[in-house]
Protein backbone atom coordinates (compact mmCIF):
# COMPACT_ATOMS: atom_id res chain seq x y z
CA UNK A 1 0.00 0.00 0.00
CA UNK A 2 2.81 2.39 0.52
CA UNK A 3 4.31 1.32 -2.61
CA UNK A 4 1.13 2.27 -4.21
CA UNK A 5 1.15 6.29 -2.73
CA UNK A 6 4.65 6.33 -3.61
CA UNK A 7 4.24 5.26 -7.22
CA UNK A 8 0.94 6.85 -7.69
CA UNK A 9 2.50 10.51 -6.96
CA UNK A 10 5.66 9.52 -9.10
CA UNK A 11 2.83 9.69 -12.30
CA UNK A 12 1.09 13.34 -12.90
CA UNK A 13 -1.79 12.20 -15.49
CA UNK A 14 -2.22 8.95 -13.00
CA UNK A 15 -2.17 10.77 -9.79
CA UNK A 16 -4.66 14.18 -11.20
CA UNK A 17 -6.78 10.84 -12.53
CA UNK A 18 -6.79 9.76 -9.03
CA UNK A 19 -7.09 13.53 -7.59
CA UNK A 20 -9.68 14.33 -9.70
CA UNK A 21 -11.73 11.29 -9.44
CA UNK A 22 -11.84 11.13 -5.41
CA UNK A 23 -12.72 14.62 -6.04
CA UNK A 24 -15.60 13.31 -8.41
CA UNK A 25 -16.55 10.71 -6.03
CA UNK A 26 -16.83 12.52 -2.82
CA UNK A 27 -19.27 15.38 -4.21
CA UNK A 28 -21.27 12.41 -4.99
CA UNK A 29 -21.47 10.59 -2.10
CA UNK A 30 -21.63 13.80 0.85
CA UNK A 31 -24.26 15.64 -2.05
CA UNK A 32 -27.23 15.69 0.72
CA UNK A 33 -24.54 17.37 3.14
CA UNK A 34 -23.57 20.31 0.90
CA UNK A 35 -26.96 22.00 1.14
CA UNK A 36 -27.56 22.88 -2.31
CA UNK A 37 -30.99 24.13 -3.99
CA UNK A 38 -33.39 20.80 -4.60
CA UNK A 39 -32.17 19.58 -8.36
CA UNK A 40 -35.49 18.93 -9.00
CA UNK A 41 -37.71 22.21 -8.25
CA UNK A 42 -37.64 25.00 -10.70
CA UNK A 43 -37.67 28.55 -10.23
CA UNK A 44 -39.67 30.32 -12.86
CA UNK A 45 -38.65 33.49 -12.14
CA UNK A 46 -34.97 32.29 -12.84
CA UNK A 47 -35.18 30.67 -16.04
CA UNK A 48 -32.11 29.93 -18.20
CA UNK A 49 -30.51 32.16 -15.74
CA UNK A 50 -25.89 32.46 -16.54
CA UNK A 51 -23.83 31.90 -14.64
CA UNK A 52 -23.03 33.94 -11.35
CA UNK A 53 -20.53 34.20 -8.71
CA UNK A 54 -21.76 37.27 -6.90
CA UNK A 55 -23.18 36.49 -3.91
CA UNK A 56 -22.03 32.59 -3.99
CA UNK A 57 -23.36 31.73 -0.70
CA UNK A 58 -26.77 33.57 -0.65
CA UNK A 59 -29.69 31.32 -0.83
CA UNK A 60 -30.28 32.42 -4.59
CA UNK A 61 -27.25 31.94 -6.26
CA UNK A 62 -26.47 29.83 -9.10
CA UNK A 63 -23.11 29.52 -9.87
CA UNK A 64 -23.51 27.33 -12.71
CA UNK A 65 -26.65 29.22 -13.91
CA UNK A 66 -30.56 27.90 -14.35
CA UNK A 67 -32.18 25.46 -16.97
CA UNK A 68 -35.30 25.98 -19.10
CA UNK A 69 -37.04 25.60 -16.09
CA UNK A 70 -35.04 27.07 -13.69
CA UNK A 71 -33.43 24.29 -12.12
CA UNK A 72 -30.35 24.92 -10.74
CA UNK A 73 -27.44 23.18 -12.75
CA UNK A 74 -24.92 22.90 -9.56
CA UNK A 75 -26.89 20.65 -7.74
CA UNK A 76 -28.37 18.98 -10.38
CA UNK A 77 -25.07 17.89 -12.06
CA UNK A 78 -23.64 16.93 -8.39
CA UNK A 79 -26.93 14.92 -8.04
CA UNK A 80 -27.23 13.25 -11.14
CA UNK A 81 -23.16 12.33 -10.74
CA UNK A 82 -24.62 9.87 -8.19
CA UNK A 83 -26.81 8.11 -10.17
CA UNK A 84 -24.32 8.03 -13.12
CA UNK A 85 -22.04 6.73 -10.54
CA UNK A 86 -24.01 4.21 -8.85
CA UNK A 87 -25.48 2.85 -12.53
CA UNK A 88 -21.84 2.72 -13.91
CA UNK A 89 -19.78 1.32 -11.05
CA UNK A 90 -23.15 -1.32 -10.40
CA UNK A 91 -23.28 -2.08 -13.93
CA UNK A 92 -18.94 -2.79 -14.04
CA UNK A 93 -18.81 -5.16 -11.00
CA UNK A 94 -21.95 -7.37 -12.67
CA UNK A 95 -20.11 -7.27 -15.53
CA UNK A 96 -16.53 -7.85 -13.83
CA UNK A 97 -18.13 -10.57 -11.86
CA UNK A 98 -19.77 -12.48 -14.56
CA UNK A 99 -17.43 -11.91 -17.02
CA UNK A 100 -14.84 -13.18 -14.71
CA UNK A 101 -16.25 -16.34 -13.94
CA UNK A 102 -17.10 -16.95 -17.64
CA UNK A 103 -13.51 -16.06 -18.72
CA UNK A 104 -11.84 -18.53 -16.21
CA UNK A 105 -14.45 -21.35 -17.09
CA UNK A 106 -13.66 -20.64 -20.96
CA UNK A 107 -9.58 -20.72 -20.78
CA UNK A 108 -9.20 -23.22 -17.67
CA UNK A 109 -12.10 -26.05 -19.28
CA UNK A 110 -11.23 -25.28 -22.87
CA UNK A 111 -12.89 -27.53 -25.14
CA UNK A 112 -16.34 -27.12 -26.05
CA UNK A 113 -17.12 -24.80 -22.97
CA UNK A 114 -14.27 -22.54 -24.57
CA UNK A 115 -15.64 -22.41 -28.00
CA UNK A 116 -19.35 -22.02 -27.39
CA UNK A 117 -18.52 -19.27 -24.79
CA UNK A 118 -16.34 -17.73 -26.93
CA UNK A 119 -18.55 -17.94 -29.98
CA UNK A 120 -20.50 -16.36 -28.21
CA UNK A 121 -18.27 -13.44 -27.79
CA UNK A 122 -17.54 -13.19 -31.18
CA UNK A 123 -21.43 -12.64 -32.17
CA UNK A 124 -21.49 -10.17 -29.41
CA UNK A 125 -18.94 -7.87 -30.50
CA UNK A 126 -20.29 -7.68 -34.08
CA UNK A 127 -23.68 -6.88 -32.32
CA UNK A 128 -23.20 -2.57 -32.13
CA UNK A 129 -23.26 -2.51 -28.45
CA UNK A 130 -25.49 0.72 -28.79
CA UNK A 131 -27.95 -0.90 -30.68
CA UNK A 132 -28.23 -3.74 -28.42
CA UNK A 133 -28.51 -1.41 -25.45
CA UNK A 134 -31.45 0.32 -27.14
CA UNK A 135 -33.00 -2.58 -28.11
CA UNK A 136 -33.10 -4.16 -24.54
CA UNK A 137 -34.24 -0.92 -23.20
CA UNK A 138 -36.93 -0.28 -25.58
CA UNK A 139 -38.16 -4.02 -25.30
CA UNK A 140 -37.75 -4.06 -21.39
CA UNK A 141 -38.88 -0.41 -20.79
CA UNK A 142 -36.46 2.23 -19.11
CA UNK A 143 -35.49 1.82 -15.69
CA UNK A 144 -32.62 2.14 -13.22
CA UNK A 145 -32.49 -2.06 -13.12
CA UNK A 146 -32.16 -2.50 -16.60
CA UNK A 147 -30.04 0.49 -17.89
CA UNK A 148 -27.81 -1.88 -15.06
CA UNK A 149 -28.04 -4.87 -16.81
CA UNK A 150 -27.59 -3.36 -20.74
CA UNK A 151 -24.90 -1.64 -19.26
CA UNK A 152 -23.39 -5.17 -17.86
CA UNK A 153 -24.04 -6.96 -20.80
CA UNK A 154 -22.43 -5.35 -22.81
CA UNK A 155 -19.47 -4.96 -20.05
CA UNK A 156 -18.96 -8.97 -19.37
CA UNK A 157 -17.31 -9.81 -23.07
CA UNK A 158 -13.98 -7.50 -22.17
CA UNK A 159 -13.28 -9.22 -19.34
CA UNK A 160 -14.34 -12.91 -20.42
CA UNK A 161 -11.63 -12.30 -23.33
CA UNK A 162 -8.78 -10.73 -21.15
CA UNK A 163 -9.00 -13.32 -18.26
CA UNK A 164 -9.55 -16.04 -20.61
CA UNK A 165 -6.29 -15.25 -22.05
CA UNK A 166 -4.63 -14.66 -18.35
CA UNK A 167 -6.18 -18.06 -17.63
CA UNK A 168 -4.40 -20.38 -20.43
CA UNK A 169 -1.32 -19.31 -19.74
CA UNK A 170 -1.87 -19.88 -16.13
CA UNK A 171 -3.48 -23.78 -16.57
CA UNK A 172 0.33 -24.48 -17.71
CA UNK A 173 1.60 -23.00 -15.13
CA UNK A 174 3.11 -25.62 -12.32
CA UNK A 175 1.33 -24.78 -9.37
CA UNK A 176 -2.03 -25.52 -11.05
CA UNK A 177 -0.81 -28.68 -12.06
CA UNK A 178 0.46 -29.52 -8.76
CA UNK A 179 -2.85 -28.59 -7.81
CA UNK A 180 -3.99 -31.85 -9.57
CA UNK A 181 -1.90 -33.88 -9.03
CA UNK A 182 -3.23 -33.42 -5.34
CA UNK A 183 -6.47 -34.41 -6.66
CA UNK A 184 -8.16 -30.64 -5.90
CA UNK A 185 -11.51 -30.61 -7.51
CA UNK A 186 -11.60 -27.90 -10.61
CA UNK A 187 -13.95 -25.90 -9.01
CA UNK A 188 -11.17 -25.40 -6.19
CA UNK A 189 -8.42 -24.92 -8.82
CA UNK A 190 -10.92 -22.32 -10.42
CA UNK A 191 -11.27 -20.35 -7.63
CA UNK A 192 -8.15 -20.64 -5.21
CA UNK A 193 -5.47 -21.11 -7.62
CA UNK A 194 -6.92 -19.46 -10.92
CA UNK A 195 -9.02 -16.27 -9.34
CA UNK A 196 -6.70 -14.82 -6.91
CA UNK A 197 -4.07 -14.88 -10.12
CA UNK A 198 -6.39 -12.92 -12.27
CA UNK A 199 -8.22 -10.28 -9.77
CA UNK A 200 -5.12 -7.88 -11.02
CA UNK A 201 -6.10 -7.69 -15.12
CA UNK A 202 -9.79 -7.72 -13.66
CA UNK A 203 -9.42 -4.97 -11.55
CA UNK A 204 -7.54 -3.00 -14.86
CA UNK A 205 -10.50 -4.02 -16.97
CA UNK A 206 -12.76 -2.19 -15.01
CA UNK A 207 -11.37 0.51 -14.34
CA UNK A 208 -11.16 1.26 -17.63
CA UNK A 209 -14.29 -0.13 -18.58
CA UNK A 210 -15.73 2.47 -15.90
CA UNK A 211 -14.55 4.96 -18.19
CA UNK A 212 -16.70 3.42 -21.39
CA UNK A 213 -19.78 2.46 -19.61
CA UNK A 214 -20.40 6.09 -17.88
CA UNK A 215 -20.49 7.66 -21.87
CA UNK A 216 -22.46 4.66 -22.78
CA UNK A 217 -24.84 5.42 -19.77
CA UNK A 218 -25.02 9.52 -20.86
CA UNK A 219 -25.63 8.36 -24.10
CA UNK A 220 -28.74 6.30 -22.85
CA UNK A 221 -30.36 8.94 -20.82
CA UNK A 222 -29.60 11.31 -23.70
CA UNK A 223 -31.74 9.59 -25.68
CA UNK A 224 -34.60 9.05 -23.16
CA UNK A 225 -34.07 5.80 -22.20
CA UNK A 226 -32.06 6.04 -19.28
CA UNK A 227 -32.71 7.71 -15.70
CA UNK A 228 -36.28 8.85 -16.36
CA UNK A 229 -36.99 12.49 -15.80
CA UNK A 230 -37.35 14.38 -12.62
CA UNK A 231 -34.36 12.24 -11.68
CA UNK A 232 -31.39 14.56 -12.64
CA UNK A 233 -28.99 12.83 -14.86
CA UNK A 234 -25.72 14.00 -17.21
CA UNK A 235 -26.85 12.35 -20.53
CA UNK A 236 -30.51 13.84 -19.75
CA UNK A 237 -29.29 17.63 -19.28
CA UNK A 238 -27.56 17.52 -22.56
CA UNK A 239 -30.37 16.19 -24.62
CA UNK A 240 -32.80 18.96 -22.66
CA UNK A 241 -30.33 21.97 -23.10
CA UNK A 242 -29.26 21.12 -26.53
CA UNK A 243 -32.11 23.42 -27.79
CA UNK A 244 -30.75 26.24 -25.98
CA UNK A 245 -27.38 25.89 -26.92
CA UNK A 246 -26.99 28.94 -28.78
CA UNK A 247 -28.60 31.21 -26.43
CA UNK A 248 -27.76 29.59 -22.94
CA UNK A 249 -24.24 27.50 -23.10
CA UNK A 250 -24.12 26.85 -20.10
CA UNK A 251 -27.01 24.45 -20.08
CA UNK A 252 -25.18 22.10 -21.93
CA UNK A 253 -21.86 22.84 -21.64
CA UNK A 254 -21.46 21.91 -18.37
CA UNK A 255 -23.20 18.35 -18.07
CA UNK A 256 -20.52 17.72 -21.24
CA UNK A 257 -17.73 18.98 -18.96
CA UNK A 258 -18.71 17.15 -15.90
CA UNK A 259 -19.02 13.82 -18.63
CA UNK A 260 -15.69 14.58 -19.94
CA UNK A 261 -13.90 15.12 -16.45
CA UNK A 262 -14.89 12.08 -15.02
CA UNK A 263 -14.35 9.51 -18.30
CA UNK A 264 -10.66 11.44 -18.05
CA UNK A 265 -9.78 10.67 -14.44
CA UNK A 266 -11.02 7.44 -14.67
CA UNK A 267 -8.97 6.60 -17.78
CA UNK A 268 -5.78 8.60 -16.55
CA UNK A 269 -6.20 6.37 -13.18
CA UNK A 270 -6.57 3.30 -14.88
CA UNK A 271 -3.67 3.59 -17.51
CA UNK A 272 -1.52 4.06 -14.70
CA UNK A 273 -3.62 1.14 -12.54
CA UNK A 274 -2.80 -1.22 -15.60
CA UNK A 275 0.87 -0.08 -15.86
CA UNK A 276 1.60 -0.31 -11.99
CA UNK A 277 0.20 -3.99 -12.08
CA UNK A 278 2.52 -4.76 -15.27
CA UNK A 279 5.45 -6.08 -14.16
CA UNK A 280 7.63 -5.23 -17.13
CA UNK A 281 6.89 -1.31 -16.81
CA UNK A 282 7.09 -1.96 -13.10
CA UNK A 283 10.83 -3.35 -12.97
CA UNK A 284 11.87 -0.78 -15.26
CA UNK A 285 11.61 1.74 -12.37
CA UNK B 1 15.78 -56.94 -10.70
CA UNK B 2 14.66 -55.95 -7.64
CA UNK B 3 13.41 -58.79 -5.44
CA UNK B 4 10.82 -56.26 -3.33
CA UNK B 5 6.86 -56.32 -5.05
CA UNK B 6 7.29 -53.07 -7.53
CA UNK B 7 5.20 -50.08 -5.90
CA UNK B 8 4.77 -48.61 -9.72
CA UNK B 9 4.48 -50.88 -13.50
CA UNK B 10 4.09 -49.15 -16.44
CA UNK B 11 3.51 -51.19 -19.78
CA UNK B 12 3.54 -50.01 -23.43
CA UNK B 13 2.76 -46.72 -22.04
CA UNK B 14 1.94 -44.12 -25.41
CA UNK B 15 1.35 -40.42 -25.86
CA UNK B 16 0.96 -38.76 -29.05
CA UNK B 17 -0.07 -34.87 -29.88
CA UNK B 18 -1.74 -33.52 -32.77
CA UNK B 19 -3.89 -34.86 -35.36
CA UNK B 20 -7.47 -33.89 -34.72
CA UNK B 21 -8.81 -33.52 -37.98
CA UNK B 22 -12.09 -30.80 -37.64
CA UNK B 23 -14.61 -28.67 -40.15
CA UNK B 24 -12.09 -26.00 -39.24
CA UNK B 25 -8.67 -27.15 -38.90
CA UNK B 26 -6.41 -29.12 -41.08
CA UNK B 27 -4.82 -31.98 -39.45
CA UNK B 28 -1.39 -32.14 -37.97
CA UNK B 29 0.69 -34.52 -38.09
CA UNK B 30 1.10 -36.99 -35.32
CA UNK B 31 4.03 -36.92 -33.24
CA UNK B 32 4.55 -39.81 -30.57
CA UNK B 33 5.73 -37.75 -27.36
CA UNK B 34 6.32 -41.32 -25.42
CA UNK B 35 6.17 -44.37 -27.20
CA UNK B 36 5.90 -48.03 -25.70
CA UNK B 37 7.71 -46.81 -22.39
CA UNK B 38 7.57 -49.28 -20.01
CA UNK B 39 9.53 -50.10 -16.38
CA UNK B 40 9.32 -50.91 -13.16
CA UNK B 41 10.00 -48.95 -9.71
CA UNK B 42 9.68 -51.14 -6.65
CA UNK B 43 9.22 -49.95 -3.19
CA UNK B 44 11.57 -47.04 -2.00
CA UNK B 45 13.46 -47.56 -5.00
CA UNK B 46 14.83 -44.48 -7.08
CA UNK B 47 14.83 -45.02 -10.94
CA UNK B 48 16.77 -42.37 -12.79
CA UNK B 49 14.84 -41.73 -16.33
CA UNK B 50 17.64 -39.77 -18.50
CA UNK B 51 17.78 -38.46 -21.64
CA UNK B 52 17.86 -35.07 -24.19
CA UNK B 53 15.52 -32.32 -23.93
CA UNK B 54 12.10 -33.29 -25.96
CA UNK B 55 12.58 -36.93 -25.76
CA UNK B 56 9.60 -37.74 -23.67
CA UNK B 57 10.94 -37.68 -19.99
CA UNK B 58 8.62 -35.06 -18.48
CA UNK B 59 5.83 -36.39 -20.43
CA UNK B 60 6.42 -40.24 -19.43
CA UNK B 61 6.16 -38.34 -15.28
CA UNK B 62 2.84 -36.77 -16.14
CA UNK B 63 1.04 -39.47 -17.89
CA UNK B 64 2.06 -41.93 -14.97
CA UNK B 65 0.62 -39.50 -12.77
CA UNK B 66 -2.50 -39.51 -15.05
CA UNK B 67 -1.71 -35.32 -15.13
CA UNK B 68 -2.02 -36.27 -19.33
CA UNK B 69 -4.17 -39.05 -20.20
CA UNK B 70 -2.35 -41.82 -22.07
CA UNK B 71 -3.59 -42.98 -25.52
CA UNK B 72 -2.44 -46.32 -24.72
CA UNK B 73 -0.51 -48.50 -22.06
CA UNK B 74 -0.74 -49.16 -18.61
CA UNK B 75 -0.04 -47.66 -15.33
CA UNK B 76 -0.68 -49.77 -12.28
CA UNK B 77 -0.26 -48.54 -8.36
CA UNK B 78 0.54 -51.25 -6.28
CA UNK B 79 -2.00 -54.10 -8.82
CA UNK B 80 -4.35 -50.94 -9.35
CA UNK B 81 -4.80 -50.09 -12.89
CA UNK B 82 -4.95 -46.46 -13.36
CA UNK B 83 -5.32 -45.36 -17.00
CA UNK B 84 -9.02 -46.63 -16.44
CA UNK B 85 -9.93 -44.83 -13.85
CA UNK B 86 -11.20 -40.78 -13.83
CA UNK B 87 -11.78 -38.59 -11.72
CA UNK B 88 -13.39 -39.26 -8.10
CA UNK B 89 -12.11 -42.74 -8.11
CA UNK B 90 -8.83 -41.68 -8.82
CA UNK B 91 -8.33 -39.48 -6.06
CA UNK B 92 -7.15 -42.03 -3.54
CA UNK B 93 -4.24 -42.96 -5.46
CA UNK B 94 -3.90 -39.12 -5.64
CA UNK B 95 -2.41 -39.48 -2.26
CA UNK B 96 -0.22 -41.85 -3.27
CA UNK B 97 1.50 -40.75 -5.91
CA UNK B 98 2.93 -36.70 -5.97
CA UNK B 99 4.69 -35.06 -8.12
CA UNK B 100 7.69 -32.31 -7.57
CA UNK B 101 8.19 -29.97 -10.33
CA UNK B 102 11.06 -28.69 -12.50
CA UNK B 103 10.60 -24.63 -11.61
CA UNK B 104 10.36 -24.05 -8.13
CA UNK B 105 9.20 -20.40 -9.06
CA UNK B 106 6.12 -21.44 -10.89
CA UNK B 107 5.49 -24.48 -8.69
CA UNK B 108 4.17 -22.12 -6.01
CA UNK B 109 0.73 -20.22 -6.22
CA UNK B 110 2.00 -16.53 -5.96
CA UNK B 111 -1.29 -15.39 -4.13
CA UNK B 112 -1.35 -18.17 -1.80
CA UNK B 113 0.65 -18.28 1.85
CA UNK B 114 3.17 -20.88 1.50
CA UNK B 115 1.64 -22.41 5.17
CA UNK B 116 -1.73 -23.10 3.32
CA UNK B 117 -0.34 -23.91 0.13
CA UNK B 118 1.80 -26.94 2.36
CA UNK B 119 -1.71 -27.66 4.13
CA UNK B 120 -3.62 -27.64 0.65
CA UNK B 121 -3.71 -31.50 -0.35
CA UNK B 122 -4.30 -32.36 3.71
CA UNK B 123 -7.65 -30.10 3.16
CA UNK B 124 -8.60 -31.80 -0.09
CA UNK B 125 -8.54 -35.19 0.95
CA UNK B 126 -9.99 -34.14 4.57
CA UNK B 127 -6.94 -35.96 6.66
CA UNK B 128 -6.46 -33.33 8.63
CA UNK B 129 -8.00 -29.97 10.13
CA UNK B 130 -7.89 -27.57 12.91
CA UNK B 131 -4.98 -27.00 15.16
CA UNK B 132 -3.74 -30.89 13.91
CA UNK B 133 -3.65 -29.44 10.58
CA UNK B 134 -1.53 -26.54 11.83
CA UNK B 135 0.92 -28.75 13.90
CA UNK B 136 1.59 -31.11 10.62
CA UNK B 137 2.22 -27.99 8.49
CA UNK B 138 4.90 -27.11 11.06
CA UNK B 139 6.12 -30.75 11.61
CA UNK B 140 6.26 -30.62 7.79
CA UNK B 141 7.72 -27.31 7.42
CA UNK B 142 10.87 -29.02 9.73
CA UNK B 143 11.07 -32.51 8.05
CA UNK B 144 12.49 -30.14 4.64
CA UNK B 145 14.44 -27.76 6.63
CA UNK B 146 12.70 -24.69 6.93
CA UNK B 147 11.48 -22.62 10.12
CA UNK B 148 7.86 -23.47 10.97
CA UNK B 149 7.63 -19.62 11.28
CA UNK B 150 7.50 -18.90 7.82
CA UNK B 151 4.06 -20.03 7.09
CA UNK B 152 2.49 -16.91 7.00
CA UNK B 153 4.88 -16.24 4.09
CA UNK B 154 4.25 -15.57 0.14
CA UNK B 155 6.39 -17.24 -2.13
CA UNK B 156 8.47 -13.94 -3.34
CA UNK B 157 9.94 -13.90 -0.08
CA UNK B 158 11.75 -17.34 -0.45
CA UNK B 159 14.51 -18.17 -2.56
CA UNK B 160 14.77 -20.86 -5.54
CA UNK B 161 16.22 -23.82 -3.23
CA UNK B 162 13.68 -22.14 -0.14
CA UNK B 163 10.57 -22.70 -2.76
CA UNK B 164 11.65 -26.27 -3.57
CA UNK B 165 11.67 -27.10 0.38
CA UNK B 166 7.89 -25.98 0.43
CA UNK B 167 7.06 -28.21 -3.01
CA UNK B 168 8.56 -31.22 -1.66
CA UNK B 169 6.82 -30.37 1.91
CA UNK B 170 3.32 -30.01 0.16
CA UNK B 171 4.18 -33.34 -1.70
CA UNK B 172 4.90 -35.48 0.93
CA UNK B 173 2.18 -33.98 3.44
CA UNK B 174 0.08 -37.05 2.34
CA UNK B 175 2.86 -39.34 3.04
CA UNK B 176 3.00 -40.53 -0.43
CA UNK B 177 4.48 -43.67 -1.42
CA UNK B 178 5.84 -42.91 -4.91
CA UNK B 179 7.02 -39.40 -6.08
CA UNK B 180 7.95 -38.48 -9.97
CA UNK B 181 10.53 -35.83 -9.50
CA UNK B 182 10.81 -33.71 -12.65
CA UNK B 183 14.13 -32.39 -12.83
CA UNK B 184 13.58 -31.00 -9.30
CA UNK B 185 17.13 -29.48 -8.93
CA UNK B 186 18.23 -27.85 -12.73
CA UNK B 187 16.49 -24.90 -11.93
CA UNK B 188 19.00 -24.36 -9.01
CA UNK B 189 22.41 -23.01 -7.97
CA UNK B 190 24.75 -26.11 -7.84
CA UNK B 191 25.93 -25.16 -3.87
CA UNK B 192 21.46 -25.56 -3.32
CA UNK B 193 21.52 -29.00 -5.40
CA UNK B 194 23.55 -30.95 -3.38
CA UNK B 195 21.14 -29.94 -0.16
CA UNK B 196 18.16 -30.72 -2.33
CA UNK B 197 19.93 -34.09 -3.46
CA UNK B 198 20.52 -35.16 0.44
CA UNK B 199 16.96 -34.18 1.54
CA UNK B 200 15.56 -36.02 -1.42
CA UNK B 201 17.75 -39.39 0.67
CA UNK B 202 17.03 -38.42 3.85
CA UNK B 203 13.50 -38.39 3.10
CA UNK B 204 13.69 -41.78 1.62
CA UNK B 205 15.00 -43.39 3.86
CA UNK B 206 12.43 -41.56 6.78
CA UNK B 207 9.65 -42.61 4.84
CA UNK B 208 9.77 -45.15 2.39
CA UNK B 209 9.61 -43.08 -0.59
CA UNK B 210 10.20 -44.86 -4.53
CA UNK B 211 11.40 -41.85 -7.30
CA UNK B 212 11.10 -41.54 -10.59
CA UNK B 213 13.79 -39.21 -11.04
CA UNK B 214 13.92 -37.33 -14.02
CA UNK B 215 16.98 -35.25 -14.53
CA UNK B 216 19.97 -34.10 -17.40
CA UNK B 217 23.06 -34.05 -14.77
CA UNK B 218 24.43 -37.91 -14.98
CA UNK B 219 26.61 -37.25 -11.70
CA UNK B 220 23.45 -36.41 -9.97
CA UNK B 221 21.63 -39.34 -11.44
CA UNK B 222 24.72 -41.90 -10.23
CA UNK B 223 24.67 -40.73 -7.10
CA UNK B 224 21.02 -40.83 -6.19
CA UNK B 225 19.48 -43.62 -8.17
CA UNK B 226 19.48 -47.20 -8.22
CA UNK B 227 18.97 -47.71 -11.74
CA UNK B 228 18.95 -45.81 -14.69
CA UNK B 229 16.51 -45.87 -17.75
CA UNK B 230 17.66 -44.05 -20.76
CA UNK B 231 15.16 -42.06 -22.98
CA UNK B 232 15.67 -41.04 -26.91
CA UNK B 233 12.84 -39.75 -28.96
CA UNK B 234 9.83 -41.38 -26.77
CA UNK B 235 11.35 -44.72 -25.98
CA UNK B 236 13.33 -46.17 -23.48
CA UNK B 237 16.89 -47.33 -24.92
CA UNK B 238 18.08 -49.35 -22.08
CA UNK B 239 17.45 -49.67 -18.72
CA UNK B 240 19.72 -51.00 -16.01
CA UNK B 241 20.96 -50.89 -12.43
CA UNK B 242 23.31 -47.68 -12.47
CA UNK B 243 26.36 -48.95 -12.02
CA UNK B 244 26.02 -51.32 -14.94
CA UNK B 245 24.81 -48.47 -17.20
CA UNK B 246 28.23 -46.39 -16.00
CA UNK B 247 30.63 -48.98 -16.42
CA UNK B 248 29.43 -51.40 -19.42
CA UNK B 249 26.89 -48.90 -21.52
CA UNK B 250 25.83 -51.18 -24.26
CA UNK B 251 22.92 -48.70 -26.69
CA UNK B 252 25.31 -46.05 -28.27
CA UNK B 253 23.09 -43.48 -27.59
CA UNK B 254 23.70 -43.97 -23.68
CA UNK B 255 27.75 -44.15 -24.66
CA UNK B 256 27.31 -41.08 -25.76
CA UNK B 257 25.54 -39.04 -23.04
CA UNK B 258 28.08 -41.04 -20.74
CA UNK B 259 31.02 -39.87 -23.37
CA UNK B 260 29.87 -36.20 -22.39
CA UNK B 261 30.06 -35.88 -18.54
CA UNK B 262 32.85 -33.53 -18.61
CA UNK B 263 36.01 -34.72 -16.82
CA UNK B 264 37.39 -32.70 -14.13
CA UNK B 265 40.41 -32.92 -15.04
CA UNK B 266 42.48 -30.40 -17.74
CA UNK B 267 45.08 -32.97 -18.21
CA UNK B 268 43.05 -35.66 -18.76
CA UNK B 269 41.96 -35.67 -22.17
CA UNK B 270 38.56 -37.64 -23.67
CA UNK B 271 39.44 -39.91 -26.65
CA UNK B 272 37.80 -38.57 -29.65
CA UNK B 273 34.54 -40.39 -30.83
CA UNK B 274 31.93 -40.16 -33.36
CA UNK B 275 28.96 -38.23 -32.00
CA UNK B 276 25.67 -40.22 -32.34
CA UNK B 277 23.46 -38.86 -34.65
CA UNK B 278 19.62 -38.46 -33.26
CA UNK B 279 18.55 -37.86 -36.02
CA UNK B 280 19.42 -41.22 -38.26
CA UNK B 281 18.97 -43.47 -35.65
CA UNK B 282 15.36 -43.14 -34.52
CA UNK B 283 14.05 -46.46 -32.73
CA UNK B 284 11.85 -47.76 -35.15
CA UNK B 285 8.66 -48.93 -33.92
CA UNK B 286 8.83 -52.19 -34.04
CA UNK B 287 12.43 -52.80 -32.01
CA UNK B 288 12.05 -54.79 -28.91
CA UNK B 289 13.92 -54.88 -25.58
CA UNK B 290 16.47 -57.31 -25.04
CA UNK B 291 17.98 -58.40 -21.63
CA UNK B 292 21.72 -58.27 -22.54
CA UNK B 293 22.65 -58.82 -18.68
CA UNK B 294 20.45 -60.10 -15.52
CA UNK B 295 18.47 -56.72 -15.61
CA UNK B 296 20.17 -55.01 -17.97
CA UNK B 297 17.84 -54.39 -21.07
CA UNK B 298 18.74 -52.69 -24.40
CA UNK B 299 16.53 -51.71 -27.13
CA UNK B 300 17.60 -53.69 -30.11
CA UNK B 301 17.64 -51.76 -33.38
CA UNK B 302 20.53 -50.81 -36.23
CA UNK B 303 22.71 -47.96 -35.68
CA UNK B 304 24.30 -46.21 -38.39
Amino acid sequence: MKHFFRDLCRSKAGLFGAVLLAIIVLLALFAPLLHLPDPTRGDLRARLAGPTWSGLFSPGAHPLGTDEVGRDILSRLIHGSRMTLMVASTAVVLGGIVGTFLGILAGYKGGLVDRILMRLVDIQLAIPLMLLALLVVAALGPSITNVVLVLALTSWIRYARIIRAQVLSLREREFVQSARAIGASTLRIMFLHILPNVLTPALVVGTLELARVIIMDAALSFLGLGVQPPTPSWGRMLADGRVYLSSAWWTVTFPGLAIVLTVLSVNLFGDWLRDYFDPKTRSAK
Amino acid sequence: MTTSPPVLEVNGLMRSYGGGKTLFRKEKPVIHAINDVSFQIAEGETLGLVGESGSGKSTTGRAVLHLETPDAGSVRFRGQELTTLAGKALKPYRREMQMIFQDPYSALNPRMKVGRFVAEPMVVHGTESGSALQDRVAELFRLVGLDPAFMSRYPHEFSGGQRQRINIARAIALKPAFIVADEPITALDVSIQAQIVNLFQDLQDQLGLAYLFIAHDLSMVRYLCSRVAVMLRGRIVEIAPTEQIFSDPRHPYTQSLLAAIPVPDPDRRRPPRPPFDVSRNIPPREAQMAEVAPGHFVLDHPIQ
